[in-house]
């Protein structure tokens, strides 16, 4: 019986079975010499299973956020899973050592599909050509792109509050030779900060790390910024009365939830920015227009 | 984590110390997650502490914005990268789904040929007890995971962590070895728990009692594994679900559409006195209707004999004792009852 990406969400009794099946049966195909390995099946098998429930897509039912994988076409879906089965099978065969199939041995099986073929990861690096990489890829582009370079500096101000770690950080910064951010943070804080004098810096410098980690992986910051531009952008004016409004639904176009915008908002107004306090029409004056432009263009 | 900043295309980037601090920031605070995936056969609802249900769901929408090159996609996305770098088992997973994502979107006109050779038998029954009970303990997981998150983000998911304890509790009936059904629900009776702390009307006091099923016991064949067949034979008078609490004793039976709980040997204190039983799980499926309409609070029907006897009706339902799946999932539902005595 096939199944759908929709029939793993909303019907995951009847699915399951046939899902089961498949895996298996892809994994035997990928895993070669481990295909009668019981563990090796039940790691590759098992990997899929626990990548699909991770997701939320395996028994997420209507409440779980809908993902890439559920717009698929169903055949697209099952090249998804393949693609799946066959990279968990190949970092089997490489953990254990064991040689992978050619092309040449798939011929002589006689199998006719086109993407049984593991040659190409062979011959190519694993992930092939994909942006981040690794990690410190990541972080390089992150300190590199002005978006994201531009969120970092808003979470590095956040710390204004707390001036000794505000300092720590920045004596850290100029160590690396981070001038140029630090001189845009203090162009933007006026505290008087004396980073000769700072007294138990490391100590600082775990609280302000920690505030930053959460900071820079809260989504409210970044939806804050989409949300003023946004804003700015799409705000009607009422009829000479130097007040813009713009409805929630306006806000979050195509790709934005309403939870998304209602926490970029609700940050906005924890920021004094805004005055909204859950209406369906966000209102601005004048003054908080200028104010949120001033807020993305910082950025 | 590695002081060498090995994945640096190019050491002499300007921004490469700047890049270093960003990235010894973000994975300091993570802990030195497994690399190995929980394998199928071992109990994984508890594991699994490098799940992040916040970031991790989002991968396939991140991978498929790249793919797509979506405008603003660096500033919607962006806790999520920061989480990337610093997590390496989300890290690892937007690779795989960016690769298997990207060989999908490339692959549209492909016919869905091999999903069409599935054999058209398939059913729960026949499927692997070991991956029924692997995929029992990732939905409580999940749960247990759902219900984390929405209390750090202040929301509401109860109804969210119900429907895949339900799920989980559906599918457990179609395991028949009771050893492996207690292990694929092992988690289950403090996950609702967990769950039932913000819903309204449960118990407000532990019971002075606490009963649990024991689970592939019952009929009169406690310990020991009923086999489908060996059900289905019994007559449905004899069907039953065996209760214990230390070293007291008691079982569910039925009549008709009435379940009925049998409790023996119960103290001194308790005789001559109502009871007022409790069934944690009760409201965590329908197919029961609970005398007065709460399984958190039954009123026995009678007084707790001289012999610390009591037979009291529980609820009506279609289920049937003498069918293994429905069973099985009544026995489910008992996997705690708590009694204690209705006077002070």
């Amino acid at each position: 019986m096939p199944f759908s990406a929709y029939d793993l969400r909303y019907h995951v009794e009847e699915s399951y079975p046939a899902l089961c099946i498949y895996i298996q049966h892809r994994a035997q195909r990928y895993l070669g010499q481990l295909a009668f390995d019981a563990f090796e099946m039940d790691q590759v098998v098992g990997h899929v299973i626990e990548y699909l429930t991770r997701i939320q897509l395996l028994g997420g039912g209507e409440r779980a956020p809908k993902t890439a994988l559920d717009e698929l076409s169903n055949a697209q879906f099952y090249t998804f899973l393949n693609r799946m089965v066959q990279n968990k099978a190949i970092d089997r065969l490489r953990r254990r050592r064991l040689p992978m199939s050619t092309t040449g041995e798939l011929e002589e099986q006689g199998n006719p599909d086109e993407d049984n073929d593991p040659l190409n990861s062979v011959v190519e690096p694993f992930w092939g050509d994909v942006p981040f990489a690794n990690p410190e890829a990541a972080a390089l582009e992150a300190v590199s792109q002005e978006q994201l370079r531009a969120l970092l500096k808003r979470c590095i101000e956040t710390l204004g509050a707390a001036p000794r770690q505000l300092q720590a950080v920045l004596q850290e910064l100029e160590d690396l030779g981070a001038g140029d951010l630090v001189k845009e943070v203090r162009a933007d804080i006026p505290i008087d900060l004396d980073i000769t004098t700072v007294a138990h810096l490391s100590q600082h410098k775990d609280h302000a790390h920690k505030k930053l980690r959460l900071c820079l992986q809260k989504n409210s910051t970044n939806l804050a910024v989409m949300l003023a531009i946004r804003l700015t952008e799409y705000g009607a004016e009422s009829g000479g009365t130097d007040e813009w409004s713009v409805p929630l639904q306006t806000l979050t176009q195509k790709d934005l939830s309403l939870r998304e915008v209602q926490t970029g908002l609700q940050h906005l107004t924890h920021a004094g920015l805004l005055n909204w306090q859950g209406e369906a029409v966000v209102h601005l004056t004048l003054a908080q227009r200028k104010l949120l432009t001033r807020f993305y263009e910082e950025e | 984590m590695s002081d060498e900043f090995a994945g640096m295309a190019n050491p002499q980037e300007p921004n490469a110390p700047l890049a270093q601090w960003f990235y010894q920031l973000l994975s300091g605070a993570q802990p030195v997650a497994s690399s190995e995936q929980i394998p199928v056969g071992e109990d994984v609802s508890l594991l699994g502490t490098d799940y992040h249900a916040a970031f991790y769901p989002a991968i396939p929408n991140f991978a498929r914005a790249l793919l797509k090159q979506e405008p603003e996609l660096m500033t919607h996305y962006a806790p999520l990268l920061f989480h990337l770098i610093g997590c390496p088992t989300c890290h690892r997973a937007y690779l795989e789904t960016y690769d298997a994502l990207r060989v999908a979107l490339a692959d549209e006109a492909r016919p869905a040929t091999t999903a069409l050779r599935l054999s058209s038998s398939a059913s729960l029954a026949t499927t692997s007890p070991k991956l029924l009970v692997f995929l029992c303990q990732l939905l409580i997981g999940q749960a247990r995971s759902v219900l984390r998150q929405a209390h750090r983000e202040h929301a509401d998911e109860d109804a969210w962590a119900r429907s895949l304890l339900q799920q989980a509790m559906q599918l457990s009936r179609y395991i028949m070895q009771g050893a492996l059904r207690q292990r694929a629900l092992r988690d289950l009776v403090e996950v609702a728990s967990l769950y039932q702390i913000s819903s309204a009307g449960t118990p407000g006091e532990p019971g002075a009692l606490s009963y649990s099923a024991l689970v592939g016991a019952g009929s009169g064949a406690r310990g020991r594994t009923l086999r489908r067949a060996e059900m289905a034979s019994r007559p449905q008078e004899q069907a039953s679900i065996d209760l214990r609490a230390g070293t007291l004793d008691g079982s569910v039976t039925q009549e008709g559409e009435m379940l009925i709980l049998r409790l023996v040997d119960l103290d001194e204190s308790l005789r001559g006195k109502f009871l007022l039983i409790s069934i944690p799980l009760g409201t965590l499926l329908e197919p029961v209707r609970w005398l007065g309409g709460n399984p958190y609070a039954i009123r026995s029907a009678g007084l707790v004999g001289p012999d610390g006897t009591l037979i009291t009706p529980l609820g009506r339902t279609d289920l049937r004792l003498s069918n293994p799946e429905e069973r099985n999932l009544l026995e489910t539902l008992f996997k705690k009852l708590d009694v204690r005595s209705l006077e002070a």
